[in-house]
């Protein structure tokens, strides 16, 4: 039988057999004994490498050097004896009760060795804020990412067939897919009583009396919209165990000493028995901060005795891993004449979609960072976070912090066009300096705002730049 | 008509979790050849960290990048540590590898001190050599003391430390505190051409210019912005998950529009001088901050161009046109009337 790995091997000698070229001769790329893989030794030296100090220096990567050469290996490279393959079938419906699951057609396939539900995982939720996300959903499906039942088997292609011979009842629930709907008394409930799941008050000065003294006052509705981390690698997963019920997993995960804790919290089982190594991950943008289909494999693998690997397809990568988080944000921000900041005041709301996943943070630093980094002495931050029937959101890039800056910086704009100043002019007027004080009344130190503004400004030819 | 615009936007961003402990630990060890490897509990998700870590580590102990082996994620190996998160890997794991390095260095100190004639206090390592404070030709090659310290005085060469930035709680009422124990800044400036008849926006040119305190990697910091501005464009103008009653309809990368590389303005990256006397040798963070005002800065250079703001996320050229075309309505109402 033609495995993956021969195709792979039979492949690679094709692409460096010698075949007739116009292009000029050079270094021979025959194999020897046998090894698809060639690859130079003499390692090139490199200054940045040997100096000291060595801080400062520009030094060279030596994972670049593998990446070069095609010898990192991520997950999808690594593979076992008798390794089987998993896949998950995810919700039919954005909000349901799961009534009947019946894998048994799926199981009398050949090539299929296990199948896995919710009910089966010992300690079915996980989360960084809280633990509100099941590994598998059950009994209620809160999104159409939500996986269902997982299965295992010996190829990748068995394993998604075997997931069309799967049959679930569902009892539909109504969904809720807008977060300012999702806020109202009458609407669907995802978890408990309130959609409203995190808040967040950050409070300082009077803010209406010095809106109220304020020469110039600015509104603006802003709203940014969901987007994914698209990493080049999906999350994946490989697990085996050995004859002394220990577990090992190779994890795209990024945060490996947590990614421990939980899937020792999931399987039930000491964290001294869980090995997790976290390979080379090829891109994670925020994405790959919580266990997704760690559990999942884990307890395939202890079912079908045998290792096996899950490797998220693109789709999967979209409807089930966390994206980033829509805010909609309300500024409202009072100027004198000058052009100083004499107040602000933002309202955020987070669309959180079906589970809270990092939002404890999002919510945190997004409030926090709201007003910019300018010297404001009235502030007034509300945000909330709120659960709908959809992607659960999580940490990305920035954590919040895009979403913000679009809103302060495209306001401040906005107030330099009415009074007639500088865009630059406005924000060094009004620009944290060494020692200026947070929103939360923190003392900064090592602040090189202006710095910035002035070099950007500089390099830019801002003063100079003509239409 | 191709209209042209610029447009800035500055932001800071916090090092760390927000008041969170996110703690991370390592462990130095010096090789009788004055080489060393670091364990760290952290992961390469590409963008350079085991670089940056091993650069602090060889800082610490004064030898090369070249000579330092940083072995890292595998929870059966390597200490504790938080992640690959918040742009906190430079700052929060570099940090407790100056202290892990420092703790193996000292046990060098305390060996190489009475072969010196001197108080281990009265010793650096600098140029992979244990020397005299102020007199560098009374010195003995780190290899030697490795050796010495391990066979003579039994004790290997090892150091092993945790750091967790000091933050204070958040008032529940009013969220005064310190959630952070630092912060960057940074300017982004972008230069644009909208096309005022389509809607279509092409970004020419991006100058960024970011604080990280002291770069421990100027070229690795380069990247991070390089790649930074690159997700920056996406979120501004192309990318947007659509929902269909809670189905996505466009979970493929036929129909989710990111930028390529043909879709990249030309950069121009910088760094500021500064210090941050918290950090690893200065240091703060580069990772997420790179992408944050990168948006702001287009939005504000659409405006410039042609007039309109944009206060929906992404400025497709659908939107962008919208906005031309009730721009016009209006002021053709306020001619007529």
């Amino acid at each position: 039988m033609a495995t993956r790995t021969t195709d792979i091997q039979t492949d690679a000698e094709q692409l460096v057999m010698p075949r007739e070229s116009k292009a000029p001769a050079s270094q021979s790329l025959a194999l020897s004994g046998g090894s698809p893989v060639v690859f130079p030794l003499e390692l090139p030296q490199s200054e940045s490498r040997l100096s000291t100090p060595a801080v400062g220096q520009r030094a060279t990567r030596p994972d670049a050097r593998l990446h070069g050469l095609g010898q990192t290996q991520y997950i999808d490279d690594i593979s076992f004896p008798h390794m089987l393959h998993a896949k998950i079938l995810r919700s039919e419906y954005p909000h349901a009760r799961i009534l009947n699951i019946d894998t048994s057609e799926a199981e009398k396939m050949p090539g299929v060795i296990a199948t896995l539900t919710g009910a089966e995982i010992p300690e079915n939720t996980f989360g960084p804020t809280f633990q509100d996300q099941p590994v598998l959903a059950y009994p209620i499906v809160r999104h159409l990412g939500d996986g269902v039942v997982a299965v295992a088997a010996i190829t990748e292609q068995l394993a998604a067939d075997a997931l069309e011979k799967i049959k679930i009842e569902y009892e539909p629930l109504p969904a809720v897919f807008d977060p300012l709907e999702a806020m109202e008394d009458d609407a669907p409930k995802l978890h408990g009583e309130t959609n409203i799941y995190t808040s967040k008050v950050i409070k300082k000065g009077d803010v209406e009396k010095a809106l109220k003294e304020s020469d110039h006052v600015f509104h603006r509705q802003y709203r940014t919209q969901m987007v994914e981390h698209v990493p080049l690698e999906p999350h994946a997963t490989i697990a085996s165990w050995d004859g002394n019920g220990r577990v090992t997993l190779w994890s795209s995960l990024g945060r490996i000493t947590l990614g421990r804790e939980d899937i020792s919290r999931t399987l039930a089982i000491p964290q001294s028995r869980v090995r997790l190594i976290g390979t080379v991950v090829g891109g994670n943008f925020g994405g790959k901060n919580e266990i997704t289909n760690e559990p999942i494999v884990a307890l395939l693998s202890k079912k079908a005795r045998r290792p096996v690997k899950s490797v998220f397809t693109r789709g999967d990568e979209f409807v089930s891993s966390t994206i980033r988080h829509p805010f909609i944000m309300d500024y409202t921000t009072g100027v004198n004449n000058e052009g100083k900041i004499l107040a602000r005041k933002v309202r955020l709301i987070l669309d959180g979609g079906a589970y809270c996943s990092w939002t404890g943070t999002t919510i945190g630093k997004g409030s926090i960072l709201a007003p910019g980094p300018y010297n404001i002495d009235n502030i007034h931050v509300e945000a909330y976070a709120v659960y709908t029937n959809k992607t659960a959101t999580g940490a990305m890039r920035g954590f919040g912090a895009p979403q913000v800056c679009f809103a302060y910086e495209s306001q401040m704009d906005e107030i330099a066009h009415k009074l007639g100043m500088d865009p630059l002019e406005i924000r060094l007027k009004n620009g944290f300096t060494e020692n200026s004080l947070s929103p939360t009344s923190q003392t900064l130190q090592s602040v090189a705002l202006k710095e910035s503004l002035t070099q950007a400004a500089d390099r830019f030819g801002w003063k100079e730049w003509q239409k | 008509m191709k209209k042209r615009g610029r447009g800035m936007a500055c932001m800071w961003y916090p090092i760390g979790f927000t008041v969170a402990a996110n703690p991370s630990a390592a462990t130095v060890k010096v090789n009788t050849d004055g080489t060393a490897t670091v364990l760290t509990g952290t992961v390469e998700t590409g963008q350079g960290a085991l670089t940056v870590l091993g650069q602090i580590a060889a800082e610490a102990l004064g030898i090369a990048t070249d000579d330092v082996h940083v072995v890292s994620g595998d929870t059966d190996v390597t200490p504790m540590d938080t992640g690959a998160i918040a742009s906190r890997t430079t700052y929060v794991t570099g940090n407790a590898i100056v202290k892990a390095a420092e703790k193996a260095r000292e046990i060098l100190f305390e060996a190489a001190a009475p072969l010196l004639n001197v108080k281990p206090n009265q010793l650096e390592a600098r140029d992979k050599q244990i020397q005299v404070l102020g007199f560098p030709s009374s010195s003995i090659p780190i290899s030697e003391v490795v050796l010495h310290s391990e066979s003579v005085v039994g004790t290997p060469a090892i150091g092993s430390a945790s750091y967790n930035p000091p933050t204070v709680q958040m008032d529940p009422e009013t969220g005064q505190g310190k959630p952070f124990n630092t912060y960057v800044y940074a300017t982004q400036i972008a230069d644009v051409e909208v096309d005022d008849e389509t809607g279509e926006v092409e970004v020419l040119k991006i100058v960024a210019v970011h604080d990280c305190g002291t770069p421990i990697n100027p070229m690795l910091v380069e990247g991070q912005i390089q790649g930074g501005i690159s997700m920056g464009v996406g979120f501004a103008l192309q990318e947007e998950i659509l929902f269909k009653e809670g189905k996505q309809i466009n979970p493929n990368l036929t129909n989710y529009i990111m930028p390529t590389s043909l879709d990249m303005p030309d950069l121009e990256v910088g760094l500021v001088d500064n210090y941050d006397p918290t950090g690893p040798f200065g240091a703060k963070g580069a990772g997420e901050p790179t992408a944050v005002p990168t948006a702001a800065a287009i939005m504000n250079a659409i405006y410039d161009a042609v007039g309109v703001r944009i206060s929906t996320l992404p400025a497709t050229a659908e939107r962008v046109m919208t906005a031309i075309m009730e721009k016009r309505e209006t002021e053709q109402k306020i001619v007529a009337s």
